[in-house]
């Protein structure tokens, strides 16, 4: 399903058909799967009387084109925070009046400094859910626990490892290089990592597009160690009864924040506000939670209705573990190097 | 008045797919010329005039080395298509004395084009992991030890995933091909002392070209910008160009860069269409 998905998001023909209808008091969100679980939109829109249509993306890289192709269809999105900034900068979002948006001061105050959701002192960007860039390993395969990317890079497990087919790849390469400034890599540091990763080349059995292809590698049993969206992947395989276990690396993780945002000119302001209120309410912030396994950006919601095991596992309580995090940053206009140097590994 | 009553049904006719080509085929086609001479710029890309795209196609070793790659990789999946769809059209044609059984065998062979093309790669993800069908077979009849990755996620599982998938494009047009020529052309060679392998040599093979030329030529440009088989079979090393266009059109968001390359491909294959075309009618006037 999620493979069929990243392909209609290609197809940009299909997409424009499959485009929702608008209606009065409908809102139509371009998100991720699970951000609008009918396990709590179904109250929302009870309680509002706005309706809720998502179209479901496949990755970061979806968001533009799709509000390039043509406006008017879309009133929310939720990029992550390496891509908010762009959508900020293609002129596509419109500032937020955070004064109507109840619970805003609750939102870890790490967030709300981060510069990819602002501009021009204006907020364009609600804080919602986060986590890491994790690890994640077969239990079985291994009798020593993997501690380090550079096991991603051993010999003996050729044609068992996966990595992400993103730019982030140059983040990891980087990292085992000792670069540890990822989003403002020199050209060096970058034709590095290009290097580093086409040394890789030769152990890797698949790069992963989606999360359901990553699940389908380890479930068949191609893979034993790749780097994951923390949570989501891991409690699928659990589903499947694949033992598997999450890790941050010696190297450290990247975090990622994804922050809804509200498309410029929308008509229907009064249901995206009240949309935006409910995400960031217990409803919305223990809907994600308990949906895909994220964190929630709403600390205080979190802990009304979280049970303390899970708020401890989400690592609510930790923010040692927050500021451990390489928190995604914008890369501006050194995007096009990064993208270049990943598409030549590929290419290679 | 009359005139335009007496023309109106002929206009419509020729009209509607005259002006359906021009906005769905032209005008697109112009948009993305235009476009591969534009300037990619943060955010996005600016009007231009220049030619810096194309250069960077040419001298980024990158593209040339996947260009090449989707070269091989049709022309694998052409030949391969070949070696499998000439005996068995010519076994339909000349060599299988039931009508029934020729037209079960040929919708066979037609009868996978009405499944989902995205479901017929897919399946073969399962016969060739390594948890697979296949290899469950292999080792079930002891002919390996432990299951073989070596069969999923390589160009190999690619030209087998595209030659099942466009095959019947290839027996289509030799299987016409082949049913057109006149038996009496065989019988006379025979008469004249030919062998059977001879008579195959200097007339079968000779007047089927046209078809295997049509064959080659439909198998090799849908194989050549094909981008679901690297995604779900290809490895590490099976990018293709159509997926690198789409990487510059999603992820790089480099629409003109992505137009180039576009526009690069569409040459290579008219390239190859006019090449095809010119030999089958070469094969045309040359033969019968």
């Amino acid at each position: 399903m999620t493979i069929k998905k990243t392909m209609l998001g290609t197809l940009g023909l299909l997409a424009l058909t499959a485009s929702p209808v608008l209606a009065e008091g409908t809102i139509n969100v371009l998100t991720w799967e699970g951000y609008a679980d009918p396990s709590f939109i179904s109250k929302f829109e009870e309680t509002s009387g706005c309706q809720v249509n998502a179209t479901y993306v496949g990755s970061n890289d979806d968001f533009a084109p799709k509000l390039m192709a043509g406006g008017g269809v879309y009133d929310l999105i939720t990029p992550s925070i390496d891509t908010t900034k762009l959508m900020i900068d293609l002129d596509f979002v419109e500032p937020l009046d955070t004064a109507k948006i109840e619970g805003w001061n609750d939102i870890y105050p790490k967030f709300l400094a981060l510069d990819g959701i602002q501009k021009d002192g204006e907020y364009y960007g609600m804080p919602y859910s986060w986590g890491a860039i994790a690890f994640m390993y077969r239990d079985d395969a291994f009798d020593t626990p993997p501690t380090s990317i550079a096991d991603l890079w051993r010999e003996d497990l050729k044609g068992k490892i996966s990595l992400w087919d993103d730019k982030s790849a140059i983040y990891v390469a980087a990292r085992k290089n000792g670069d540890m400034n990822i989003y403002s890599l020199s050209d060096e540091q970058i034709a590095a990592a290009q290097k580093t990763l086409v040394e890789q080349k030769p152990l890797i059995r698949k790069y992963w597009a989606t999360a359901g292809e990553l699940v389908d590698l380890y479930k068949a049993g191609e893979v034993v160690i790749s780097n994951t969206w923390a949570g989501y992947q891991s409690s699928l395989l659990a589903d499947e009864g694949v033992k598997v276990t999450e890790f941050i690396p010696k190297e450290g993780a990247e975090g990622w924040l994804d922050s809804w945002m509200v498309v410029k000119g929308t008509p229907n302001k009064e249901c995206a506000y009240k949309f935006l209120n409910m995400q960031l309410s217990e409803l919305g912030q223990c809907g994600v939670a308990n949906v895909n396994g994220y964190s929630a950006a709403n600390a205080s919601a979190a802990k009304s209705c979280m049970t303390p095991e899970q708020f401890a596992a989400l690592h609510q309580d930790d923010p040692a573990y927050l500021d451990s995090l390489l928190i995604w940053t914008p890369l501006g206009d050194r995007f096009e190097a990064y993208t270049n140097a990943w598409n030549a590994v590929k290419a290679q | 008045m009359s005139f335009l009553r007496r023309n109106l049904p002929g206009m419509l006719v020729m009209g509607i797919p005259l002006m359906w080509i021009a906005l769905f085929m032209l005008l697109p086609y112009g948009i993305i010329v235009t476009y591969s001479f534009w300037l990619k710029k943060y955010p996005t890309f600016i009007p231009a005039f220049q030619f810096g795209n194309y250069i960077t196609i040419f001298t980024d070793p990158q593209y040339v080395r996947v260009f090449l790659r989707t070269l091989k990789i049709s022309v694998l999946v052409s030949a391969a298509s070949f070696l499998l769809a000439y005996p068995f059209a010519y076994y339909l044609v000349f060599r299988c004395r039931s009508a029934a059984l020729r037209t079960w065998l040929y919708m066979a062979v037609i009868a996978p084009l009405w499944v989902s093309y995205l479901l017929r790669a897919y399946i073969w993800k399962t016969i060739l992991g390594t948890e697979g069908v296949l290899n469950s077979f292999l080792m079930s009849l002891g002919i390996i030890n432990e299951p073989s990755s070596l069969f999923l996620y390589n160009q190999f599982a690619m030209v087998v995933t595209l030659t099942y998938i466009f095959i019947p494009f290839m027996v289509m047009p030799i299987y016409t091909a082949l049913e057109k020529i006149p038996t009496n052309l065989t019988e006379a060679s025979a008469d004249l002392g030919m062998g059977p392998w001879r008579s195959f040599w200097t007339v079968t093979l000779p007047l089927s070209l046209p078809g295997v030329a049509a064959g080659f030529t439909l198998t090799f440009c849908l194989s050549f910008g094909d981008f679901i088989a690297p995604f779900l079979v290809g490895g590490p090393d099976g990018n293709l160009i159509a997926n690198v266009i789409a990487t510059q059109f999603g992820a790089a968001l480099n629409w003109p860069l992505g137009s180039a390359l576009a526009i690069v491909m569409l040459v290579v294959v008219l390239t190859i269409v006019s090449l095809s075309d010119r030999m089958e009618r070469k094969g045309m006037t040359g033969g019968v």
